[in-house]
C-alpha cells in the first residue's frame, strides 16, 4: 500500500500568482493532490541509483543504434537522421534535462523503467517548485524531499559552456552567448514550463529571451527572434518528431544550421532516439539482465500480459493492455496510431487504499536530481493527478 | 542520504525561489519596476557577509540573509526593500562621517558587515543613482563593491539589430492549440 500524508492544499489564487494556472483539469477536478507520497531515504537513494544507471544504458544503446543504423527500426523520421548523428558527435549538444517514468520503487516493489521523456518533458514546474511549496505551506521540513531539480538544471545549463569541467569556471568561459526559448502560443503549461527553464538559464548566468515558436525566424545562418536578433542557442519545447512531420523544411534548415555551426538546438536531436519507445526494445536486447528493464519487443510477446504502445505516443494515448491470452482489457485512442508499435511486459503500479495507481517521475539533469508521482488508473493519461512526495 | 539533495530555504530555487517565498508568505506580488535586485547574502565563518547570488528582479529589491546561529545551523531570513534601505542609509551616514568600512582600502576583501555589504552592491537602486554614482567614483568603495559580490550577475540584454531579411517562420498553420496538460510530452 502506498503511504500517504494529507496536507493543506495551496489555494487557486496562490497557484495563479505563482504562474501555475493549469491547476484544474477539464472535468473540474484538482490536478494537484492534497496528499504526499511518503518514501524512505533508502527508496529515494534507490531511485537515484536506478535512474543514473538507466541513463548510462540509454547512452550505450544510442551508440549501438547509430553504429548499426537502426533509425528506421526506432521509427525515427528520415529527415532527422543527419541531425541526430551530428548532435551525437559533439558534446556541445548537451542534454539539458529529461524525465524517467518508473513503476515500483515504493511499497516493496522493484523499480522498472516504463519510458523516458527525454526531449520535451513537462511536470517540471510541479516537481521543482510546487511540491516544495506544499512542504513550505504546511510548515513541514522542506529538506525532506528529493528535489534538487532547479539547481541541477542551473548547473547543467552552465555545462553548455564548461562541458565536463567544473561548472565554477562558467564565468571565466562564458562570452555572452544567448539562448532563445520557444514554445507554441496558447498553451499555458508549455509556456510556463519554457519560461521556467528560461529563468533557470538566466540564474545560471546566460543572456536569454523568449519568443513564441510561430514568431521565431530561421535561415541557413541561424535562429532569430521577431526583431531579427540572432541566438547561439535555441531551446524549443516542441517535439523533434513533430518538426520532422509538420515542418519538414524547418527540419532541413535546422540540419544546415547545425552543419554550419551557427546555433545549437536544445534538447539535442539525439534525445529523439531516447524518446522513441523503440529504445525499450534495444535496451531489453542489450541488457537482458538489468533489474530495471521490462522485456520489450517489436512483435507481440508470447504468453504474457503486456502493453502495446506507439513509439512516439504521448499522454498514454494509443495504448493497449493485452492479457496473456491475447484479450484486451484496456485501450486508449489518440493521434499516434500510425506510429510503429512496441510491446512491453506488463507491470503493476503500486496502489493506495482506493486502488489508485502511482507512477514515479524522476528528473535527470547530468544526474538524477528530483522526483514526484502521478496518480491515475491503469493507463496514466492527461487526466492523471500530480502527487508530491516527502522523505520520512 | 548520500546523494539526495533537497531545497533549503528556497535559496536553491534562485530567482524563482524569492518569488515563491514572497507569495507564500503573503507579500504583495512583485510590481513592475526596473533594475531592482534580489540578493542572497551569506555570512562567512569570520562573521562578515558577502553576496553569493544577485539577480535582476521586476519587483521591489529583496534579500535573503543566510546566517549561522549559535549552534552552527544555517538560518535564513527575508529582508524587504524598506529594511534594506534603512541599513543602506545608516551605512551611508558612516560614509559621510568617513567611518564606513565600504570606503576603507581593502575593506571588502574578506567581506563586510551586513549594512556595508548591502550599500556596496545596491546603493544605486536603494538610495538613488546620484548617491550610487557618487559612491562608485570613490576608488575604495568601487573596489569593495566588486569584492563583496561573488555572484554571476547576468549580463546586459542582447543588443538590438534591425536588418530586414527573408528569414522564414514556421508553425503557422500546424500549431497545436490544445490547452490540456501534456505530461507525456
Amino acid at each position: 500500500m502506498v503511504r500517504l500524508q494529507k496536507v493543506n492544499p495551496l489555494d487557486d489564487k496562490i497557484l495563479d500568482e505563482l504562474g501555475f494556472t493549469w491547476h484544474t483539469d477539464s472535468d473540474g477536478t484538482k490536478y494537484v493532490s492534497d496528499e504526499l507520497v511518503k518514501i524512505s531515504p533508502d527508496e529515494a537513494e534507490a531511485f537515484y541509483t536506478a535512474t543514473n544507471e538507466i541513463y548510462d544504458m540509454y547512452v550505450e544503446a544510442a551508440e549501438y543504434v547509430i553504429e548499426n543504423n537502426l533509425f528506421f527500426d526506432l521509427g525515427i523520421p528520415f529527415n532527422l537522421v543527419e541531425s541526430i548523428k551530428k548532435s551525437w558527435e559533439n558534446d556541445v549538444h548537451w542534454h539539458i534535462y529529461g524525465r524517467f517514468d518508473l513503476a515500483g520503487g515504493i511499497d516493496g516493489k522493484a523499480i522498472r523503467l516504463i519510458e523516458f521523456n527525454a526531449d520535451t518533458p513537462t511536470s517540471l514546474f510541479e516537481t521543482a517548485l510546487l511540491q516544495w511549496a506544499l512542504l513550505k505551506h504546511n510548515d513541514m521540513d522542506e529538506q525532506s524531499q528529493f528535489n534538487n531539480v532547479y539547481k541541477a538544471i542551473t548547473n547543467n545549463f552552465k555545462r553548455l559552456i564548461t562541458l565536463f569541467d567544473d561548472t565554477d569556471i562558467f564565468d571565466d568561459r562564458y562570452d555572452g552567448w544567448k539562448i532563445l526559448f520557444s514554445s507554441i502560443s496558447g498553451n499555458d503549461e508549455e509556456e510556463a514550463t519554457t519560461k521556467l527553464l528560461q529563468q533557470i538559464a538566466t540564474d545560471a548566468g546566460f543572456n536569454t529571451s523568449f519568443e513564441y515558436l510561430e514568431n521565431t525566424h530561421f535561415d541557413e545562418n541561424g535562429i532569430y527572434d521577431a526583431d531579427e536578433n540572432p541566438y547561439e542557442y535555441w531551446f524549443k519545447l516542441y517535439p523533434w518528431e513533430d518538426i520532422a512531420h509538420n515542418e519538414p523544411e524547418l527540419a532541413t534548415t535546422l540540419n544546415n544550421i547545425m552543419q554550419n555551426q551557427k546555433a545549437i538546438i536544445l534538447n539535442p536531436a539525439y534525445t529523439l532516439l531516447f524518446q522513441s519507445k523503440g529504445m525499450l526494445k534495444i535496451l531489453s536486447d542489450l541488457f537482458p539482465d538489468s533489474p530495471y528493464l521490462l522485456k520489450t519487443s517489436f512483435e507481440p510477446l508470447e504468453g504474457i500480459k503486456q502493453v502495446e504502445k506507439a513509439v512516439f505516443g504521448r499522454e498514454g494515448a494509443n495504448t493497449k493492455i493485452i492479457n496473456a491470452d491475447g484479450s484486451v482489457t484496456e485501450q486508449t485512442d489518440g493521434p499516434y496510431e500510425n506510429y510503429k508499435k512496441v510491446y512491453q511486459e506488463y507491470v503493476d503500479f503500486p496502489k493506495d487504499k482506493n486502488g489508485s495507481k502511482y507512477q514515479a517521475g524522476v528528473f535527470f539533469a547530468y544526474e538524477a536530481c528530483g522526483m514526484s508521482f502521478r496518480k491515475g488508473s491503469e493507463i496514466m493519461d492527461n487526466m492523471s493527478k500530480f502527487v508530491g512526495h516527502m522523505i520520512v | 542520504m548520500k546523494h539526495i539533495s533537497s531545497i533549503a530555504g528556497g535559496v536553491a530555487l534562485g530567482s524563482a525561489g524569492v518569488v515563491m517565498m514572497s507569495i507564500l508568505s503573503g507579500c504583495e506580488a512583485p510590481q513592475e519596476q526596473q533594475q531592482n535586485r534580489f540578493l542572497v547574502i551569506e555570512q562567512q565563518t569570520n562573521g562578515k557577509y558577502i553576496v553569493v547570488e544577485e539577480m535582476p528582479t521586476e519587483g521591489a529589491s529583496r534579500a535573503i540573509i543566510r546566517e549561522k546561529d549559535e549552534n552552527g545551523n544555517t538560518t535564513e531570513r527575508f529582508m524587504n526593500e524598506a529594511e534594506m534601505k534603512a541599513l543602506a542609509e545608516q551605512e551611508y551616514q558612516k560614509v559621510q562621517d568617513g567611518t564606513s568600512e565600504t570606503i576603507q582600502d581593502g575593506g571588502g576583501s574578506a567581506g563586510m558587515g551586513l549594512a556595508g555589504t548591502i550599500l556596496a552592491v545596491a546603493a544605486g537602486s536603494l538610495l538613488g543613482n546620484m548617491i550610487g554614482n557618487a559612491l562608485m567614483n570613490n576608488k575604495n568603495f568601487s573596489k569593495n563593491s566588486a569584492s563583496s559580490n561573488k555572484s554571476a550577475y547576468s549580463r546586459s540584454a542582447a543588443s538590438r539589430t534591425s536588418k530586414s531579411s527573408t528569414r522564414k517562420s514556421f508553425f503557422g498553420s500546424s500549431s497545436r492549440t490544445s490547452s490540456s496538460r501534456s505530461y507525456g510530452s
